[in-house]
């Protein structure tokens, strides 16, 4: 009986992780996947100088710029930041009429749209970005972006640019940037900012006190020191902090700012120090070289492709434990699992519906022995050897008695249940008994000639 | 892929079958049983009264209508309901005539 019942607990248990199962695979089949072109236009329009990136430089009105790009073949306006070798410059010029007019960074854009219409510059330049023509020259890699944000030379794009506007070949590239040994002075001041505040910022420079937030990100380990310097003055080589103090600092990132130019030296430099570098400025040089970004800013997206590029996993960085998507496990494996579940439930039906119908085991579930041919037996000879008594009145009892024990053998013949057959025995008992009463001899009364039978 | 989301569709029809053979077939399993339980015990209660009848002294109408009406309904062969009725009946039809009997052995 206990087996039974731990039988159904299993049974409707498999039902019901069965119908579970189903229901979470259902759900799992919810797709959310949000790409949209055709429901554009898109939600945030980001407002030009939200970021920080326009400067209060102006320019003047077109007719004056128009004029003074008559007067003089290269203006310079205030604020302007582009500089390059004349000498490689005029190499290019030649003896064609280059005008070239060098507006700030930082423009917005009517005052840039101001720029483009002095039609008689032969070449434009707004903050470090060239343009003449129907072009514009970009710098393509690290080296040139170097010289570009760090120094704001131009040069290589320059010549490039003026080159294609006079028909000639492409002149050949050529190193405009020098690094040099920063001086024990310098580097001790740098040093000792780093080691009281953490951070080195030099006058010009536009980096924000507080902390950066995406610093933990991009660099889990070490202390994260800061070094920002302003744009550097073109022509003169360049002090290289980054790696006298990478050694100052060992285990530490060093991240150094000259301008615009972000350069990172310390643990696994090797590793991703380029690509993070190449993929930054391979997507914003062109908003760095029109604009004037707060070095803060520049900061910031640095710091967040550092950390895109960590979390990518592409230079065997460590990365905080994330935990698995138990869902995302489980699905290949629901499909089984809800098998399983049906075949248990149907195996375990089966056996019920079968168990019920064996008539054999329902007989043995019957307390005590059966009884029940026994019985019929007895009463069967009794009546045998009643009707063989002439008895008159005595007929009618025994012939009703011998029609129940007709149905009582039909009725177990026929599989009904022993209750029955029970019934009717006790109904023919009862008429034999009358009959045994009229005919006066109680040797034939049922309950003594069973017993005596048995006896 | 291919077929395996066939394993949905078909477990979930296979439980929804067995779920309704398990439940239906015991219940008509066990109304065959009543009835044919209850049909047994009317045919040998309309045997018992037909014995009755042919030991009686005379006849009796009454019994005689509603044996005919307990012999009607097992010939309908109805449900059990018709066959309690017939059993009742029959029943009734055999009191009557054991009282006939009865009251003509006393006299």
């Amino acid at each position: 009986m206990r087996r039974a019942v731990g039988t159904e607990v299993v049974r409707w248990g498999a039902l019901t992780a069965a119908v579970a199962v189903l229901v979470v695979f259902l759900l799992a089949q919810r797709q959310d996947i949000d790409v949209s072109y055709g429901q554009s236009p898109a939600r945030a329009t980001i407002a030009e100088g939200s970021a920080g990136e326009l400067s209060d430089a102006s320019v003047p009105s077109v007719e004056e710029m128009t004029a003074l790009v008559a007067a003089d073949p290269v203006v310079r306006l205030p604020g302007a930041v582009a500089d390059w070798d004349d000498d490689r410059v005029a190499a290019v010029i030649g003896d064609a009429d280059v005008r070239i007019l060098v507006a700030p960074p930082g423009l917005d854009e009517a005052e840039r749209d101001r720029v483009r219409e002095v039609d008689n510059a032969t070449v434009r330049i707004i903050g470090t970005q060239v343009s003449g023509g129907f072009y514009q020259a970009y710098s393509t890699d690290l080296d040139s972006w170097r010289g570009q944000f760090a120094t704001g030379d131009v040069t290589g794009l320059l010549t490039v640019l003026i080159a294609a506007l006079t028909d000639q070949p492409k002149p050949a590239d050529e190193e405009g940037f020098a690094w040099r040994d920063p001086t024990p002075a310098e580097l001790g001041v740098v040093v000792g900012d780093l080691r009281t505040a953490g951070r080195h910022v030099a006058d010009g420079a536009t980096l924000a006190d507080a902390p950066r937030p995406g610093a933990a990100d991009a660099f889990p380990d070490g202390t994260v020191r800061y070094v920002a310097l302003p744009r550097q003055p073109f022509g003169e080589p360049v002090p290289n902090y980054g790696p006298a103090l990478a050694e100052v600092f060992p285990g530490d990132p060093v991240v150094v700012q000259y301008g615009n130019w972000v350069e990172y030296h310390g643990p696994a430099a090797d590793e991703f120090a380029e690509v993070a570098a190449a993929s930054f400025y391979g997507q914003f040089s062109d908003r760095l070289s029109r604009y004037d970004y707060p070095q803060t800013n520049v900061l910031d997206a640095y710091l967040s492709r550092v950390t895109d590029v960590r979390y990518s996993g592409l230079f065997d960085r460590p990365l905080p434990y994330q935990p698995v998507d138990p869902l995302r496990v489980a699905l290949p494996a629901l499909p089984w699992l809800f098998a399983g579940c049906v075949v248990l439930f149907l195996v375990l039906s089966v056996r019920s519906v079968l168990r019920a119908d064996n008539p054999a085991g329902q007989r043995r579930s019957v307390r005590g022995h059966s009884t029940v041919p026994a019985r019929l037996a007895g009463l069967t000879a009794l009546a045998v050897e009643m009707s063989a008594v002439p008895g008159g009145a005595s007929d009618a009892p025994l012939t009703r008695g011998i029609g129940k024990l007709g149905a009582a053998r039909a009725a177990l013949d026929d599989d009904l249940p022993d209750r029955h057959v029970h019934t009717l025995l006790d109904d023919a008992e009862d008429e034999l008994d009358g009959a045994a009463r009229l005919l006066g001899f109680d040797g034939y009364r049922p309950d003594v000639y069973l017993r005596s039978r048995l006896g | 892929m291919g077929w395996s989301w066939l394993v949905w569709p078909v477990g979930a029809a296979v439980l929804v079958a067995a779920g309704y053979v398990t439940a239906t077939l015991p219940r008509r399993r066990a109304h065959q049983h009543a009835r044919r339980v209850s049909w047994s015990t009317a045919r040998s209660a309309i045997d018992a009264a037909t014995v009755s009848r042919d030991a009686a002294p005379r006849p009796v109408a009454e019994a005689e209508q509603l044996l005919t009406r307990a012999q009607t309904l097992a010939a309908d062969r109805g449900g059990p309901a018709a066959a309690r009725a017939a059993t009742d009946y029959a029943r009734r039809a055999d009191e009557l005539w054991r009282t006939a009997a009865g009251s003509q052995d006393r006299a």
